[in-house]
């Protein structure tokens, strides 16, 4: 009986200890083979295209780059960092608040609406060049851009999840007679995140590839600024390199966002 | 404490469609009324006038003397919805609580009335982890839990089974023999009316108005015997036919 129980235990022990084996073997293939299929898709694009080593290095060229010029990487990278998260976060504050207002006060939505669809179809080198001109290329030129090319998706959303409130609990509110920063606070903004979180990772991701794409244009500082300056120095490992730093900024803050919003998402938790 | 209620003259216009017209009637405080009737016989729309929530196009209503907007506004009023009002990120406790926070009035316990409504055990479950019965147990909990003046009830256990929903009456006797309040109580259920109610409105559609009203003569507490007593077979007959063969007729 005992023994029988020890066997039992110890098929128990290897079992799980199998299946731990198992989940350990397919998360490392999950992330070696993407690399190692896409190194080797580099190598064999390199052989086939038969290409000079400035459009299209090695990637050990690459991560030598990577390692010589961190300093430099790191110091464009933080500018660009800044530039995206102040033009994020100055969109989400517009965006939202401008849905708010739309809520609150139907009417003003009359009155900006059209102004804020006209902003969103401007093509953005045409604001660049215009911002320029009366701005010069500093710092705020490129947040102001990035703001404008991130809030429109904050502002629909946000409005659309304001108004998703079931009108069950809007009665019910009116019956209670709770007071408009209730039914903002408490009802309506709540209603509204799964809608906001949705988004996030539009905004995200385009905050960050406009702060670059103007850095490009007209900065003289920020990874932008770097791709066109390795561009004209003929060093296409440093493009490769911040081609590389820019998709993993991306993906980490895809990732992050992804992660804070599922946990503010009451609507996805539920799920769970 | 309770409130009376006087209707007088009472319409409701939507366009061209008249959901309410020339509607009269007067609940003493404390008085228990139930109004039947088929679909689109103003029921309902009756009862969003005197919530406030929708205003009449010709007549008045008066609570305790007072316009249904002031009314409101002092908070005395509860309205049990039909469909559960509830918030879906909510826990069924902090749900009833949200009523009393944003009133301002401390009412029922939530735990307490949560219990008495059969839901002990679940008061932390979310709305989707509850079944629609018991969902619509925690809406009714919510939309009374700051013990308003007035309450309304729209068709507030046509979601629950049958015994559930003996429970529930049975609990809103016991509680208005303890402390009476004026009741509002719309339903499609004959049997619940009989038991429940002072008097019945019975309503007749397109367009809506009062068809008659029937007095409950019956001593309370109204047990479950009350069920086979001759004064219930008799009162529940008379609805019968009137909903069944008077309106037909009619129409």
């Amino acid at each position: 009986m005992r023994s029988a129980d020890t066997i039992n235990a110890r098929v128990a022990f290897d079992s799980h200890r199998s299946r731990t084996m198992r989940r350990v073997w397919t998360t490392t293939l999950k992330i070696v083979l993407p690399i190692a299929s896409i190194i080797g898709l580099w190598y064999f694009a390199i052989y086939a295209s038969g290409l000079p080593s400035y459009v299209i290095p090695e990637p050990t060229a690459v991560l030598n780059s990577l390692i010589v010029n961190r300093a430099l990487f790191f110091e464009h990278f933080v500018y660009t960092l800044q530039v995206a998260l102040t033009g994020y976060v100055l969109a989400n504050v517009i965006g939202i608040g401008l849905a708010i207002l739309f809520v609150a006060l139907p009417i003003s939505r009359d009155a900006v609406m059209p102004a804020a669809i006209s902003i969103r179809n401007v093509p953005y080198v045409i604001m660049v060049t215009v911002l320029a001109l009366a701005m010069g290329d500093g710092f705020w030129t490129k947040v102001i851009i990035v703001t404008m090319a991130g809030f429109f998706p904050v502002l629909v959303n946000t409005y659309r999840g304001l108004k998703s409130v079931d009108p069950i609990i809007l009665d019910r509110m009116r019956i209670l007679d709770a007071s408009l920063w209730n039914v903002f606070v408490r009802v309506r903004i709540p209603y509204s995140v799964p809608y906001m979180v949705a988004a996030q990772e539009i905004t995200g991701s385009s905050s960050i590839v406009i702060a670059i794409s103007v850095e490009w244009m007209i900065s003289r500082s920020g990874l932008g600024y770097l791709i066109n300056q390795s561009m004209m120095a003929y060093a296409g490992e440093r493009v490769y390199a911040v081609a590389l730093i820019s998709a993993a900024f991306s993906f980490g803050a895809y990732s992050l966002i992804h992660f804070l919003g599922g946990r503010l998402n009451w609507a996805e938790r539920k799920d769970r | 404490m309770a409130v009376n209620i006087k209707i007088t003259n009472v319409g409701r216009r939507f366009g061209q469609l008249k959901a309410l017209t020339n509607v009269n009637l007067e609940v003493a405080a404390g008085e228990f009324i139930a109004f039947i009737g088929p679909s689109g016989c103003g029921k309902t729309t009756l009862l969003r006038c005197v919530a406030d929530l929708e205003t009449v196009s010709e007549g008045e209503i008066m609570i305790g003397g007072d316009a249904p907007q002031k009314v409101r506004k002092a908070r005395k009023l509860g309205l049990i919805s039909q469909r559960p009002a509830v918030l879906p990120w909510k826990r069924a406790v902090d749900d009833v609580r949200f009523t009393q926070e944003v009133t301002g009035r401390a009412g029922f316990s939530p735990d307490d009335i949560l219990s008495d409504f059969g839901l002990a055990g679940h008061e932390k479950k979310r709305p989707h982890e509850l079944s629609g019965g018991m969902l619509q147990r925690v809406n009714c909990a919510s939309a009374i839990a700051h013990d308003p003046e007035l309450l309304m009830m729209d068709e507030p256990f046509s979601a629950l089974d049958e015994m559930k929903r003996e429970e529930m009456g049975e609990w809103f006797a016991a509680e208005l023999q303890k402390r009476p309040r004026t009741v509002l109580f719309v339903t499609h259920h004959i049997d619940e009316a009989v038991l429940l109610s002072d008097r019945i409105v019975v309503m007749s559609p397109s367009p809506g108005r009062i068809h008659a009203i029937v007095s409950v003569d019956a001593p309370r507490p109204r047990n479950r015997e009350f069920r086979t007593s001759p004064a219930f077979v008799e009162t529940t007959a008379r609805l019968r036919h009137m909903l069944f063969n008077e309106m037909r007729s009619a129409a």
